[in-house]
């Protein structure tokens, strides 16, 4: 019985390698759209100027207690 | 079970079903032909299948009315026949026989009429070929249908990617074979078409319908992040994204999984608003801990999602931002000591990022530390020096943190 489980899984991964989750869809062989570039608002959906020098945000300032904390034990 | 169906009934329906596929042909009715054609997507039961169950010399019925389509239309009704029996390996085999005979006709065929039929059979077999394997993997049988149906799609890619006005449907059938390459896991059999798509010089590929450009690019970006060429990768998937059908949402998601990494990896996050509506949360934390700087929660985030992100190509990508994290973390923390203590502030020391580690749950000592960051500055993620004996690490005075712009580490 112990060994069920093992050959279950070993059995899935036999049958993974017949799958592909990543597989594209089929568009339908007549299937056509709008082929705007700007049509598509998931392309505005980036940001390259996160990089700033916010230090107010949660994390930052547990992150300066910490500095703090560091510092205070040394002197 | 199919219900009692006379012999009469059912040599009328096939004679009704060869007339019709005869009749496309001869009228050069491309989308009626390739309708016919559709054997996978078929019910266990159709009228057809049915009559082809009652009436089992269908297949002599089939070559004595139309002898000059002797090799096609028999061993099409065995297929459809097998098919609707759920024996999906003979189907296969007798499918395999008619797609050839009719790619034979095919390359008779001056004009492009039959295209829609032709990229029928290609995705058919490349369907059937699939339920045949989980069939024969079952039954502990070798699964081959697939490769046999690759194989079958390089004749077919062949037939089409010539001068001439068929080459229009060549992309279509590279698309198929990415499909069955990626699922093989030989993907590296998609170079040589590739290279004849991307060298054609009497075929612009902008002159390809939308619908195969957009997932030509999709497989493309993909190997491009395998080989962890991230510039190009971006290239094709926005590509792909800004093309896309905007109301397949399963696609923009497939393309979307890829894109994100190796928008990442470039120093460019998505919006969370993006992130949530294509359902694709698992990358919110690796996202989060980039503008943190938090190493913690990037290890987190890729433990938790390990065995999807694993699958899907896309963890040693990922792991890489870790580099970028880092340098977030020591920014912040010039940023914090700049407001304490400016004159000072250009200044780090080591064991500051010791205990900042370890804080953060990693435990590294001051050799380590030194390592990364020398492996920071060497990336140009910063700019600064060591002064070793003090193990300070001195930041430049002038964009201590160069930006990313776009470009890989």
């Amino acid at each position: 019985m112990a060994a069920a489980p093992a050959d279950a899984k070993a059995e899935a991964a036999k049958m993974d390698l017949l799958e592909d989750d990543d597989e594209f869809e089929e568009f339908e062989i007549d299937q056509e759209w709008d082929d705007k570039e700007d049509g598509n608002e998931v392309v505005q959906q980036w940001e390259d100027d996160w990089d700033d020098d916010d230090v107010n945000d949660d994390f930052s300032l547990q992150l300066r207690k910490e500095l703090e904390e560091g510092s205070a034990q040394k002197s | 079970m199919a219900a009692y169906l006379s012999m009469g009934e059912a040599h009328r329906r096939i004679n009704d079903y060869l007339s019709r596929l005869s009749d496309a042909i001869s009228d050069s009715d491309g989308a009626a032909l390739a309708s016919l054609l559709a054997v996978s997507s078929a019910p266990a039961s159709t009228p057809l299948s049915d009559a082809l169950a009652a009436f089992p010399d269908f297949a002599r019925l089939a070559s004595d009315r139309f002898p000059h389509l002797s090799d096609f239309l028999p061993q099409l009704l065995r297929a459809i026949h097998s098919h609707s029996t759920r024996r999906f390996s003979d189907a296969y085999s007798s499918f395999e026989k008619a797609a050839s005979a009719f790619l034979q006709e095919f390359r008779n065929w001056e004009t492009p009429w039959a295209m829609e039929a032709m990229h029928t059979v290609a995705l058919e077999i490349r369907l059937l070929a699939e339920k045949a394997d989980r069939e024969l993997a079952m039954s502990g049988k070798n699964p081959d249908k697939l490769q046999a149906a690759g194989s079958f799609l390089m004749k077919v890619f062949g037939a089409l990617a010539v001068k001439g006005p068929k080459r229009v449907g060549a992309l279509y059938v590279t698309c198929q074979l990415f499909k069955i390459y990626f699922r093989l896991g030989t993907v590296n059999l998609c170079r040589s078409v590739i290279r004849s798509i991307e060298t054609a010089r009497n075929f612009d590929f902008e002159d390809f319908p939308v619908k195969d450009k957009v997932t030509y690019m999709y497989y493309t970006g993909r190997l491009e992040v395998f080989n962890e060429n991230f510039l190009v990768a971006d290239q094709k998937l926005t590509y792909a994204l800004v093309h896309c059908n905007p109301q397949s949402e399963s696609n923009l998601r497939k393309i979307l999984k890829f894109l994100i990494p190796v928008k990442l990896s470039i120093g460019v996050l998505p919006s969370r608003a993006l992130l949530e509506k294509y359902n694709l949360i698992e990358y919110a934390d690796i996202v989060t801990s980039l503008t943190r700087g938090d190493l913690r929660l990037l290890k987190q985030a890729l433990d938790t999602h390990e065995d999807q992100l694993l699958k899907s190509g896309v963890y040693l990508v990922l792991e890489k931002l870790e580099l970028q994290v880092y340098r977030r973390l020591v920014k912040k923390i010039h940023i914090i000591q700049r407001q304490k203590e400016p004159a000072k502030a250009h200044q780090i020391k080591l064991d500051v990022l010791v205990k900042t580690l370890r804080w953060l749950g990693i435990q590294m000592d001051v050799d380590e530390v030194e390592c990364i960051m020398a492996c920071l500055i060497y990336k140009n993620l910063i700019k600064g020096y060591f002064a070793h004996k003090s193990k300070v690490l001195v930041l430049s005075k002038q964009d201590p943190f160069p930006k990313l712009n776009g470009k890989p580490i």
